[in-house]
């Protein structure tokens, strides 16, 4: 008998949790496959650490982009590939909860569920992401309090306001933590003129990258081709021109969560002031965020407990008492 | 033998009348559903889940 498994299928990483078990499985969605055959030759953290490294013939690719997928075949594969490392196979098919961004279209919510009954499901059921961050989060949903959960991930950065179990209000952009590394890759191009790869541009965001000033910053030495020469070059960068790079990202995930502010109920928005809103996801864990927006916004942020986990965590709940809580899945509406 | 054919008629009628009053799914009202609903979705009720991967995420860290 197979155990039901929720699926935060993330731009960047994909974690699956068993039920009864807990997470069994957090990988980046990466997959490498070989250009000429189309064989997979790696999925996960083995596939990303090829991300760019790779000689002609393979091609390691992230087959999800702003939460949407972007080639519905080696979707499919991955997931099928995630599902038999966690034991399913054709015989042991389990129902299965997979967490997509709420901005999703029809044909992308099509192209989910069915790339997971082709990977193996009995049953797919879609949850919206910040529904299942603010379970995750362990907010208190079931009261009639309003409770505010900003989700930044790789592709999408959602904002939700929640109460008594359900969505009151909810702003989503295809903006995430990737743009800022896209940002970044752009900033260094263009001023330092050399090229940096995305991994790169990541670690530069980990390293020195900010939202908003913040103690003990430090220059930053960067590696890279120059653009004239083809030779490569090291650069000093400072965290001040990294915050002045990746500016436009920042203030459209900040504007979207002002936006979702003025869309909640009066008698709700003045439970946020007590209570603060809540950030979960990768991109959440960029230094100065948190300041930034309640700089801007004038409503305490708290930081998730398990901020990367909160997500699946979520679905995972969902999978557990999944008769109880179905009416929450996309298309089963009350 | 009519009245044996007779009864296993009518038990048969009686059998298929309470499998169908019986066994049928009474879909909950909407109080009951609701309040199923909210009761999954409170702290008590998510502890378990949120412990397990806390505790897997601490045993993890400690290795």
């Amino acid at each position: 008998m197979a155990r039901d498994l929720a699926i935060d299928l993330g731009t960047a990483n994909t974690l699956v949790y068993m039920k009864g078990r807990g997470i069994v499985l957090n990988e980046p969605s990466v997959i490498a496959l070989n250009r000429q055959t189309g064989e997979v030759l790696a999925t996960g953290r083995e596939a990303w650490q090829m991300i760019g490294r790779t000689p002609g013939y393979i091609v390691a690719v992230r087959p999800l982009r702003g939460g949407a997928i972007t080639d519905f075949e080696i979707t499919e594969r991955m997931i099928r590939l995630l599902l038999q490392r966690v034991g399913v196979s054709r015989f042991t098919r389990p129902k299965v909860v997979i967490c997509v961004p709420s901005a999703i279209t029809e044909v992308e919510r099509r192209a989910v569920t069915d790339a997971a009954r082709r990977a193996g499901a009995a049953d797919a059921q879609l949850i919206e992401q910040p529904m299942a961050a603010a379970i995750g989060a362990d907010l208190p949903i079931d009261e009639p309090v309003g409770n505010m959960v900003i989700d930044i991930g790789g592709g999408t950065s959602e904002t939700a306001v929640i109460s008594l179990g359900g969505v009151v209000a909810l702003e989503a952009v295809r903006v995430g933590s990737f743009d800022i590394d896209a940002a970044i890759q752009n900033y260094v191009r263009r001023e330092h003129g050399i090229a940096i790869g995305e991994r790169t541009a990541e670690e530069i965001k980990v390293a020195i990258g900010s939202a908003d000033p913040v103690g003990d910053e430090n220059e930053a030495e960067v590696r890279g081709r120059d653009l004239m020469s083809g030779l490569p070059k090291t650069v000093l960068l400072n965290p001040e021109e990294i915050r002045f790079a990746i500016d436009d990202v920042v203030s459209s995930i900040v504007a979207s969560v002002v936006r979702c502010l003025a869309k909640a109920p009066p008698e709700l928005a003045q439970d946020f002031l007590v209570r603060g809103m809540y950030l979960v996801g990768g991109g959440g864990l960029l230094r100065g965020l948190a300041q930034r927006i309640e700089r801007e916004t004038r409503v305490p942020v708290r930081m998730s407990p398990m901020p990367l986990e909160a997500v699946v965590l979520g679905a995972g709940h969902c999978i557990e008492h999944y008769d109880a809580l179905k009416g929450m899945f996309m298309g089963v509406r009350r | 033998m009519t009245i044996a054919v007779v009864v296993i008629v009518v038990i048969v009628v009686i059998g298929a009348g309470a499998f169908l009053f019986f066994g049928q799914h009474k879909p909950d009202d909407g109080v009951t559903s609701f309040r199923r609903h909210i009761d999954a979705l409170s702290p008590e009720a998510r502890r378990e889940v949120i412990e397990r991967v806390q505790n897997a995420r601490e045993s993890g860290k400690g290795k």
